[in-house]
């Protein structure tokens, strides 16, 4: 048994070692059999919507450009010149068909290709400039518009890793027939709590009434009642919605239809009839199971190692992290919308989600204390060396409200850091999908 | 200059060096009210159809309609903001952070018909957990005259120059 992972499914209990969120011998292990062996996600290719847009970001540790070429590819070229080292771009955005290392002036086309280094006639015959274009991860592929990249040059394909989690993907790009689109603004702010945290945190519906207890009060103060108390209808599931294993540590939480999902701040009819006609509108070109699914049910789902969906009701949430130490982390959030929907309906949705995510929002902030004040709580590891997780552990639909995302996480975890398999657990997604409850009276 | 223009002129600048020290007074008021965490009458500073804003920092200018601000609250939120604020639930504030605003470099522009635009730099220092964090940028208002003469706002913007909210990233305090 593996030393940081403990499972046990007759006493159902399952539990990890606080080690995990304080060592720096771990850290470094994560970045090497984690970060540099799995599909990271890079950015979403709205955010380099033509030729020679691109932006940096950190990708696994790594500066990279991410940038459509001149001819219309997405690229993920590794920021750092060939020659002696030095970032060769270092604007956050723009568009450029070149970039110019200004240390020797060596230049790379936005392919990666090297164009021009002064005094190239010094150079002996041996030199062959054709291979020395910027660095590229070995693996870059898209789904859907979500651009990963692999570090690992023996890595598997894309599609495979996704796994189920690509339903999930599908439940956003479908939302949009021209094409999600980022929304420009980038919420990037630190904590002081490893990484971890905040991948069990992101879909963990334990903690909603509780650390969001004033997110809540302050819906109902403006007249919206959050959909949180039990359905009138006693045949309706008592649980709020499913965990689900999408396999390979990838995760998600569903609500069932109008429970807990109701959490758009709807406060005027207007706004009801506009969120309404959304709904008309996907339901004249999609299945209604996925419409449902869409635009009523409440999902956090997490693609293992480090990246995050939120989508709920009110707005979508992109979100990445990356430990510069075991303690710190760097987040990023991107919030990605139908550029379609009518300039009030968008305006509505995205005064919704920065209410709620963010820096400044009534609710991230909290989520981050509770992660910080668990990082302050792991100085008594010694004596308090066990996390729990067995929330729901051994039922058959694990509610979304148990630890099951958090189990699939740490699941794959062990195995990539420990070797160690752990079976599956719950009801797979295609089986918790096709169940009556997704297709509501509102939709049918 | 003959004696009347001088006078004028003389008029004018007393003026304009009373509404300065009018709007700066108004601005450390309103720092001493936010440091003393007197949030309630921080909002009786604000109009009915006032605007909080804090841009995404790598978006300190676009428009806030239109892209994934920090804050952007209208007088509803605001209030709601500083309900939550002043409840031991509002976990991220609780206890709450201690401050102390540095109020700088107030610059005033009088349109002369009823509204003042004010423009000032500001250093936040923040305690809280035995960490020091912070928070400079510059502040944009739109000051209106209130019925009994003194000053309300209606627009505050608060545009970070911090690239990222690094090393801590929680914008729960009022900035």
């Amino acid at each position: 048994m593996s030393r940081f992972v403990e499972e046990d499914r007759a006493t159902t209990t399952f539990r990890v070692n606080r080690e995990v969120f304080t060592s720096p011998e771990i850290l470094e292990l994560e970045r090497q059999l984690i970060f540099d062996k799995t599909w990271i996600f890079v950015g979403h290719t709205s955010e380099i919507p033509a030729s020679n847009s691109f932006l940096l970001r950190r990708v696994a540790g790594r500066p990279v450009i991410f940038v459509r070429d001149v001819n219309g590819h997405v690229q993920v070229l590794l920021n750092a010149c060939r020659h002696r080292g030095a970032e060769v771009c270092r604007v956050p955005s723009g568009e450029a068909k070149t970039f110019t290392c200004f240390y020797h002036g060596w230049a790379y086309r936005n392919t990666g290709d090297l164009v021009h280094l002064p005094d190239a006639t010094a150079y002996g015959p041996g030199f062959d400039r054709s291979r020395m274009g910027l660095s590229k991860p070995p693996h870059v592929d898209e789904y859907r518009g979500f651009v990963f990249a692999n570090f690992d040059p023996d890595a598997g394909g894309l599609e495979d890793y996704l796994a189920d989690s690509r339903y999930l993907l599908d439940l956003i790009a479908d939302q949009s027939q021209t094409g999600m689109r980022v929304v420009p603004g980038v919420h990037s702010y630190w904590m002081n709590a490893n990484w971890k945290l905040l991948m069990e945190n992101s879909c963990d519906g334990y903690h909603a009434v509780t650390v969001h207890q004033t997110y809540f009060e302050m819906m109902m103060n403006l007249g919206v009642r959050p959909g949180l108390a039990p359905p009138a209808d006693p045949s309706a599931p008592k649980t709020r919605g499913a965990g689900i294993d999408l396999r390979n540590g990838h995760a998600t939480t569903m609500s069932w239809p109008g429970r807990a999902g109701a959490l758009a701040l709807l406060t005027s009819d207007h706004a009801r009839q506009m969120y309404a006609g959304r709904q008309a509108d996907l339901a004249r070109r999609l299945d209604l199971r996925q419409v449902e699914k869409m635009v009523n049910t409440a999902r956090n789902t997490s693609y293992f190692p480090n990246f995050v969906t939120v989508d709920l009701t009110f707005g979508i949430q992109l979100r990445t992290m990356w430990p510069t130490a075991p303690d710190t982390t760097e987040i990023t959030g991107w919030l990605i919308t139908d550029p379609e929907l009518d300039d009030e309906l968008q305006e509505a949705r995205l005064d919704n989600a920065l209410t709620f995510w963010g820096p400044g929002g009534l609710a991230t902030p909290d989520d981050v204390e509770a992660l910080e004040q668990c990082q302050r709580g792991f100085a008594v590891r010694r004596e308090s060396p066990w996390s729990d997780l067995s929330k729901g552990l051994g039922r058959e639909v694990p509610d979304m409200a148990d630890e099951l995302p958090q189990r699939a996480f740490w699941r794959e975890w062990n195995r990539r850091m420990c070797g160690e398999e752990l079976p599956y657990e719950g009801t797979p997604y295609a089986e918790v999908a096709a169940l009556p409850v997704y297709v509501s009276a509102s939709a049918s | 200059m003959s004696a009347a223009s001088l006078a004028g002129a003389a008029s004018a600048l007393v003026g304009a060096m009373l509404v300065q020290r009018e709007v700066e007074a108004f601005l450390y008021r309103e720092a001493e009210l936010l440091d003393d965490w007197r949030l309630e009458e921080w909002l009786d500073l604000f109009t009915e159809d006032c605007r909080y804003d804090v841009p995404a920092p790598d978006r300190p200018r676009g428009a806030a309609n239109q892209t994934f601000s920090l804050i952007h609250d209208g007088r509803t939120m605001l209030e709601q903001r500083v309900i939550r604020l002043k409840k031991p639930t509002a976990h991220a504030e609780f206890p709450h952070s201690r401050t102390r605003r540095m109020i700088t470099n107030v610059r005033v522009e009088d349109s002369g018909s009823g509204w003042l635009d004010a423009k000032a730099n500001f250093a936040i220092h923040r305690y809280r957990n035995w960490t020091h964090v912070l928070f400079v940028g510059e502040y944009s208002y739109r000051l209106v005259r209130a019925e009994g003469g003194g000053l309300k706002i209606s627009y505050r913007r608060a545009t970070l120059d911090l690239e990222a909210l690094n090393p801590e990233g929680k914008v729960s305090i009022i900035i």
